[in-house]
Parts: structure tokens; C-alpha cells; sequence
């Protein structure tokens, strides 16, 4: 992420010296105010499903959820506690109905509860970062909306080619992430073999 | 589709009524929980904007989307959504703004406003989703995660070029 960074901002701010040296700085300050504007919007969307999650938690409606969804979690997300695979399956939904923003938080505590304490991702984080990042979503109602409103005649009929390729993009990211996932699953095997108190002490 | 999502409130609500959740307690909690993590990956946000705000407006995505164009050409990606398809992954309301321009000069009807509107539709903002729901963990090595994600979207970007010449 260092490297990547070091090299978008510095080429673009060489191309910027050339082209147009006064705006450069504006351009950076304008970068940061929308992540502020961005930051507002989504404290506000936060606020509200942060909400709703915490009342769905207290009467017991995740447990509900993650019986339901659980035979394709458990298989997918090996290894993972019941209250993580909650998270999964509310942010998968969240997804699957298009309001990723919603998603968001319930993906940060999933993450949170898949890590093993190391700098690493686990390969279970990868994998749910993966499907997050190739969209699971069925509608893409804002860019209908917004194709309507530039007078497209069949605003919906990328509804069918859309959902085509986003399962062919998502199913291509579960397969390749756990065709990596495979070698470090071998590692693990091995580790097994180490005695019992060394693994204890490694986990601190 | 727009009934959904009040009533699954309403009924949350009303759930949470009948089992004696202190509802207004929970939104208090909500609220709290969202400043809180706001805070934290707010940093994160800023950054990532920051580098794509100077990526695209320098003039750079536009260099180097005609550096990749014949590349993307073999792959069956029109030159016109180059652009688009370079900045797609890093930044959501980038590419949404080259996408009002695609259907301002092609039309929104044309095969390459389709293509267009399937591709931003068909993927996600992959970097923004890597450095948000990493935030909070420890994690600093994110391995393979960046390259399948990319790969996968960018496949999902070809099969939809190809599914609009037909559907």
C-alpha cells in the first residue's frame, strides 16, 4: 500500500509541476475535503444500521439469520466463531441488497473477529475481502437511476448482463483465493507437528 | 423493492419493542459506535482520497489509460472505457462522474454507455474496500488479497463488454 501510494502521489504531482503547478495543492486540499464530506455522509449511515444491529442483537434476530445462511458460511469461512459468521451473513446481505455503505460497518467487525492477532490477513479475511470487492450486488439501482435521468429509453436491461458478470467476477475471486489459500494450509498442517507448548506460546 | 427497507425497520423496531430492548438506549449505542469508528477510518479515507483525487484530476489516469488502451483493446474493452476502467477500482464517485460523460457523448442508449454502466454496476471500489475493512485489524500484509480482487473485477469487466454485444 506504501509503495502504491508513493507512486500515485508522486507522479501525479510530477505531471502536476508540468502541466499546472498552482494546482496542485488545491487539488490535494480538495481530495481532503471530500473525505470529509464522504467522513459526514457515512457517520450518518452508520448511526442509523449500527442502530438497527444493535436492537437486532438484543432480541436475537442474527441468530435467526446465520441458521438460514449458515451451511454456505460455515463451508466458506472455515474455522470462524458463530458471532463473526453473523457479521458475515448481515453484511452479505447488505451487499446482496445494495446498500454497501450499510455493509461497511458489519465487514469491519467480521474482519475484526477473523483476525489471529498477527500483521498477516488470514486467508478467511482475504476471501471475505475478495467477495466484498467483486460486488455480490443483484441490483445496481443507482446506475439505472442514473441512466434514466440521461434518457435512456431501457434504463433496466443492464440488470441481466450485470448480474452476469458480477457472479462470473465473484465466483472467479472465490475460486482463486482459495487456490492461494492452499499452500499456507499446508504450512499450517506442518505446524501441527510442533509440540504442544511451543504453539501455546507462539499464539501470545 | 422500496418497501423493503422501512418495514424491515419497523419491524426490528417493533421486535425490539415486544422483547424490552430499550430501543432508544440502542440508537444511543448506534450513534456512539458510529463516531467511534468513523474516527478510526477516517484516516484512511482521507489518504486514499487524497492520491486518487491528484490521480485523476493531474491528468495522469488519462496518460496512462491510453498507455493501457491496447492492452484492454485485445481484452475486448473499447478505448472509450479505458478511463473508466482504470479508475473504477480506486474511486467510487470518480467513476461515476465519468460515466454522466460517457452517456453525455455517446448517448445513454449506446454500446458503450451499456458497457459503461454494466461495468461500474458489476464491481466495486476494490482499494477503498481493502484499506476500510482492514482499518481496524492489525493487519499490515494483505498478500493476495489486492491481486485476485483486481484480476476477478477485471474479468467481470471484459465478460460484461462481451455480454452487451449481445444482450
Amino acid at each position: 500500500m506504501n509503495t502504491m501510494f508513493f507512486i500515485m502521489t508522486v507522479a501525479s504531482l510530477v505531471l502536476l509541476v508540468v502541466v499546472s503547478p498552482d494546482s496542485a495543492f488545491s487539488i490535494m486540499i480538495s481530495g481532503a475535503s471530500g473525505a470529509i464530506a464522504l467522513a459526514v455522509k457515512l457517520c450518518a449511515i452508520y448511526a442509523i444500521w449500527l442502530s438497527v444491529l444493535d436492537i437486532m442483537q438484543k432480541v436475537g434476530m442474527n441468530k435467526a439469520l446465520d441458521k438460514l445462511f449458515s451451511p454456505l458460511t460455515r463451508k466458506l469461512f472455515k474455522g470462524e466463531d458463530e458471532k463473526t459468521r453473523q457479521y458475515i451473513t448481515l453484511n452479505f446481505s447488505a451487499n446482496l441488497l445494495g446498500m454497501g455503505s450499510a455493509a461497511t460497518p458489519l465487514g469491519i467487525k467480521a474482519m475484526e473477529g477473523m483476525q489471529d492477532g498477527s500483521d498477516r490477513a488470514t486467508d478467511n479475511m482475504i476471501l471475505f475481502m475478495v467477495i466484498n470487492a467483486t460486488s455480490i450486488q443483484l441490483l445496481p439501482a443507482t446506475i439505472i437511476g442514473l441512466r434514466a435521468s440521461y434518457g435512456s429509453a431501457s434504463a433496466s436491461d443492464i440488470i441481466l448482463p450485470s448480474l452476469l458478470a458480477t457472479l462470473v467476477s465473484t465466483v472467479c475471486g472465490v475460486i482463486l483465493a482459495k487456490a492461494f489459500s492452499l499452500p499456507s494450509k499446508r504450512k499450517e498442517k506442518k505446524s501441527l507437528t510442533v509440540p504442544e507448548p511451543l504453539k501455546g506460546a507462539k499464539l501470545k | 423493492m422500496k418497501y423493503i427497507l422501512p418495514v424491515f425497520v419497523i419491524v426490528v423496531l417493533i421486535a425490539g419493542f415486544v422483547k424490552k430492548v430499550g430501543v432508544y438506549d440502542s440508537f444511543v449505542e448506534g450513534s456512539r459506535q458510529s463516531v467511534k469508528l468513523l474516527l478510526e477510518i477516517f484516516p484512511f479515507i482521507c489518504a486514499v482520497l487524497i492520491a486518487v483525487e491528484l490521480f485523476s484530476l493531474s491528468g495522469l489516469n488519462a496518460y496512462f489509460s491510453r498507455f493501457l488502451a491496447p492492452l484492454f483493446n485485445l481484452l475486448g474493452i473499447p478505448t472509450e472505457l479505458c478511463e473508466l476502467v482504470v479508475i473504477r477500482p480506486l474511486s467510487g464517485n470518480g467513476s461515476i462522474a465519468i460515466l454522466e460523460n460517457i452517456y453525455k457523448t455517446y448517448g445513454a442508449d449506446s454500446y458503450i454507455a451499456r458497457c459503461g454502466s454494466v461495468i461500474v454496476g458489476a464491481s466495486e471500489t476494490v482499494f477503498y474496500i481493502a484499506t476500510v475493512y482492514f482499518s481496524t485489524t492489525k493487519v499490515k500484509k494483505l498478500r493476495y488479497a489486492i491481486p485476485v480482487s483486481l484480476f476477478s473485477c477485471y474479468l467481470g469487466a471484459v465478460v460484461a463488454c462481451l455480454l452487451c454485444r449481445f444482450i
